[in-house]
Formats: structure tokens, C-alpha cells, sequence
């Protein structure tokens, strides 16, 4: 009954209907795509969905993000999507998943589902997934938006072309939409595109734009398609990606000066000084010591290792040095202060911070 | 002739989404490379497509009159 008005198509009926039902489609992203691509990939019974993402809703969401309320700001994107998603359609399995999408589980995520929807706002992460698919053999419908222009395409799909194929620069940047702007409708578009090609991939009709980008202006309504061949030199093992990740994510220890004095009276920060005793400024922090970096190895007992400890030096060199030798011995909660001491008197100069 | 396209960024940086210039008989990267130069594109990232078709070894590629050249950045934002 529920699904009459898309059984009765040639393409799709009892047969699609029920590809539909065992589909298992992972959407990364509750924000404009994906409250986009959500709410039709469960009006037309794809059988479990999988929404991931760790924001709360804001204000200024609701303006493209349609599926959220006003009276829920403040709450969970996902956890408010599943909701909206089982309440249009209670037959479908709905998981929320409330974490963001990073190297340690990307792969097992992806290994549960069939397709993986890219719903993103960053470049880093189209590049985790577009790895990830390659690894666990998974198709990637990338879907991304620049002001009123908006990308799509479906990667990894039969052995064909994958997103590095088509940008192989993992250096660049783009302005995603609090940078560069956005209206909904804009998402709105992209969105639709790409939920379209989910449901053709899963009933296994139409043409897949795989191997073809779909560039789509929504000033102009100017919309084109460039193709793109497999680059067979590039290739990614799950070892490879292993050790490509863990180089990443190991080198991730810092943080910025604005961040580290907004802890100031967090109990659970210790402030680590790693410069010598003589050298000036002194910076007055709460919870602090002073560890000289030539004598931090033989005093980590000084150290509380259930603490975050918030490591600085002068301009921010020798701290990433001590945070790596703390890492190093088990410390799992080091970050270094990025800029030293420099930056944190710039800040604190700048009244932004107070710290007394 | 030779039609470009711009998208994206790149459109911005340079401020029209299309234009026409003289055919010349270079290279696909020496046409790149002329264009980053003219409106310093340099902090850009983008890939190229001719007629249409994505081209990944740039160098050794000949363009000929006519060929439309687009230059697409990847977009981010969602």
C-alpha cells in the first residue's frame, strides 16, 4: 500500500520493491545533504539507513536543513533525523550513529552497509571515505556544493573511477557553506541527485554516473557532465591505508592558543612549560609546572597521566617535541599549544582570554 | 579559438565563467601554466577537462582549435 505509487512503474515493481527492502545505505552527514537525501531514501523503503554525525542542531542550520524543527535546536542532527526518518516511514531500520566519521571507524562501518553516501562539508573526509570504499569494495555517491554550484558523482562503482582519480591534489581547499554561503535550495538539488542515484543502483536501473561528473548550476541552470577514466596507478590496501592513517591521526597533537586558555578553568587540564627555568615571559596559568624539555623524560612522575596535559614553550616547537616524548610513555592526553607562548601573551593581550 | 570554462573558485578568482581565446599551438599544462600565471591561480586547486573529458596526463596533451578547456576545482561544501 505505502509503496503503490512507485510498484506500479515498469522499473521498479515487487521486484525493485524489494531490492529496496534489503538495501543498507550509510549517509555521512545530518546536515544539508544529508536532510536532503534522508527523508526520500526512507519515503521509498530502503531498508536500513545509517546516519552519522556528531553536530547539534543550530539556528542557523535551519535555513537549509529542512528536517530539523526550531524547538530542537540544541539537539542531536542525528538522532532528530532517525526520528524524522522512522516517523515517515516506521517499517525501515533507522541507525543514528552519534560520532564523526574518522580512520578507526570507517571501516567497519562501511563493511555493514552497500553504499556509502557522501553528505559532507570538508575535503579531508571525501578523501577518508573515497579511501575507505576503495578498501572495503563499496560504492561512494559524492555529492558537494560551492555557493550555487553543486558536484555529484558516484565513485568506486563496478571498479570504476574513484574520487582521487578525479582529484588526485589532497593538498587543496575548498569553502565549504559557513565560509562561502549557501542557499537550501542549493542542497536541496544536489541532495535529490544524489539520493536519485542510490535508488537507480539499488533497483538497477537508469544510467550511474560513474566515470562522469555532473556539474549542475543553479543560477544558470546550466548543467554538464565531464568524463573520467580510472587512474590504474593509484591503488589503496587496507594495510596501506593502516599506515596512511595512523601517520595522520598520530600527528594530530595540537592545539590552538584560543582553545587551550578557553580551559583555563577546567580541573581536569594541566598546563605543561617546557622551556628553561630563566626564559621570559613567564605566562601565569593555573594548574601549571615547569618542566625544562631536557629534563621532561627522567619527571614524568611529576606528571598526572589522567590529566589533559596542555604542553607550551616558546613558540611551539620544542612543546611538540615533549608532546610526542609524552605520547611516547602512555600519556594518551597531550596536545602541544600551537604558537607557545607567543601566541597564548597575543591572546591574553587581547583581553579575548582572561586568566585570572 | 579555444573556449574555456571556470567553476567554482577558480570562476570567482577570475570573475567570468567563460571566455574565448586565440588558438595557439601549445600544450594543455603550457595553456595551464599561461593561465595560472595571468590570474594567479597558483593557491588554486582544480582538474581539467577538454571537450568534456577529465585529462590527467596534461603535458603531453595537444590541443586543437575549437577544444573546450574547463578547469573544475572540487567543491566542499554540503
Amino acid at each position: 500500500m505505502r509503496y503503490n505509487r512507485q510498484i506500479i512503474l515498469p522499473e521498479v515493481g515487487e521486484k525493485g520493491q524489494e531490492k529496496l527492502t534489503q538495501a543498507k545505505v550509510l549517509i555521512i552527514g545530518a546536515g544539508g545533504l544529508g536532510a536532503a537525501i534522508l527523508p526520500y531514501l526512507a519515503a521509498a523503503g530502503i531498508g536500513e539507513i545509517g546516519i552519522i554525525d556528531d553536530d547539534a542542531i543550530e539556528i542557523s542550520n535551519l535555513q537549509r536543513q529542512v528536517i530539523y524543527k526550531s524547538d530542537a535546536i540544541g539537539k542531536s542532527k542525528a538522532l532528530e533525523a532517525k526520528e524524522m526518518a522512522l516517523s515517515l516511514n516506521p517499517s525501515i531500520q533507522v541507525n543514528a550513529i552519534t560520532d564523526t566519521l574518522n580512520a578507526k571507524n570507517a571501516i567497519p562501518l562501511f563493511e555493514y552497509y552497500d553504499i556509502i553516501v557522501d553528505a559532507t562539508d570538508n575535503l579531508h573526509t571525501k578523501y577518508l571515505i573515497n579511501d575507505a570504499c576503495v578498501v572495503t569494495h563499496k560504492p561512494f555517491v559524492y555529492g558537494s556544493i560551492y555557493k550555487f554550484q553543486g558536484q555529484v558523482s558516484v565513485f568506486n562503482y563496478q571498479n570504476g573511477p574513484t574520487y582521487r582519480c578525479l582529484f588526485p591534489d589532497e593538498s587543496s581547499n575548498s569553502k565549504n557553506c559557513v565560509d562561502a554561503g549557501v542557499m537550501g535550495i542549493s542542497v536541496g538539488i544536489i541532495g535529490m541527485f544524489q539520493a536519485n542515484e542510490v535508488l537507480k543502483m539499488v533497483l538497477g536501473i537508469g544510467n550511474i554516473l560513474s566515470g562522469e561528473l555532473l556539474i549542475y548550476n543553479m543560477l544558470t541552470n546550466d548543467q554538464q557532465k565531464f568524463d573520467l577514466v580510472k587512474n590504474n596507478s593509484i591503488s589503496l590496501s587496507r594495510d596501506d591505508f593502516e599506515k596512511k592513517y595512523n601517520a595522520i591521526e598520530n600527528t594530530v597533537l595540537e592545539i590552538s592558543a584560543k582553545e587551550a586558555l578557553e580551559q583555563i578553568d577546567n580541573s581536569d587540564i594541566l598546563f605543561l612549560d617546557v622551556r628553561n627555568e630563566e626564559e621570559l615571559p613567564k605566562v601565569n596559568l593555573p594548574n601549571s609546572i615547569q618542566i625544562p624539555l631536557s629534563d621532561l623524560e627522567e619527571n614524568l612522575n611529576q606528571l598526572d597521566s589522567n590529566k589533559t596535559i596542555l604542553v607550551y614553550c616558546q613558540s611551539g616547537m620544542r612543546s611538540t617535541k615533549a608532546a610526542e616524548i609524552l605520547k611516547k610513555h602512555q600519556f594518551l592526553k597531550v596536545q602541544s599549544i600551537s604558537g607557545g607562548v607567543l601566541k597564548l601573551q597575543e591572546i591574553i593581550a587581547n583581553n579575548s582570554v582572561s586568566i585570572l | 579559438m579555444l573556449k574555456l570554462k571556470y567553476f567554482g573558485a577558480v570562476a570567482e578568482k577570475i570573475k567570468v565563467q567563460e571566455e574565448n581565446i586565440p588558438f595557439s599551438n601549445s600544450s594543455l599544462q603550457e595553456l595551464v601554466d599561461a593561465l595560472e600565471q595571468k590570474y594567479d591561480l597558483s593557491s588554486l586547486s582544480y582538474s581539467i577537462a577538454v571537450n568534456q573529458k577529465i585529462v590527467q596526463d596534461t603535458n603531453n596533451y595537444m590541443l586543437i582549435s575549437n577544444d573546450v578547456v574547463a578547469l573544475l576545482p572540487p567543491f566542499a561544501g554540503g
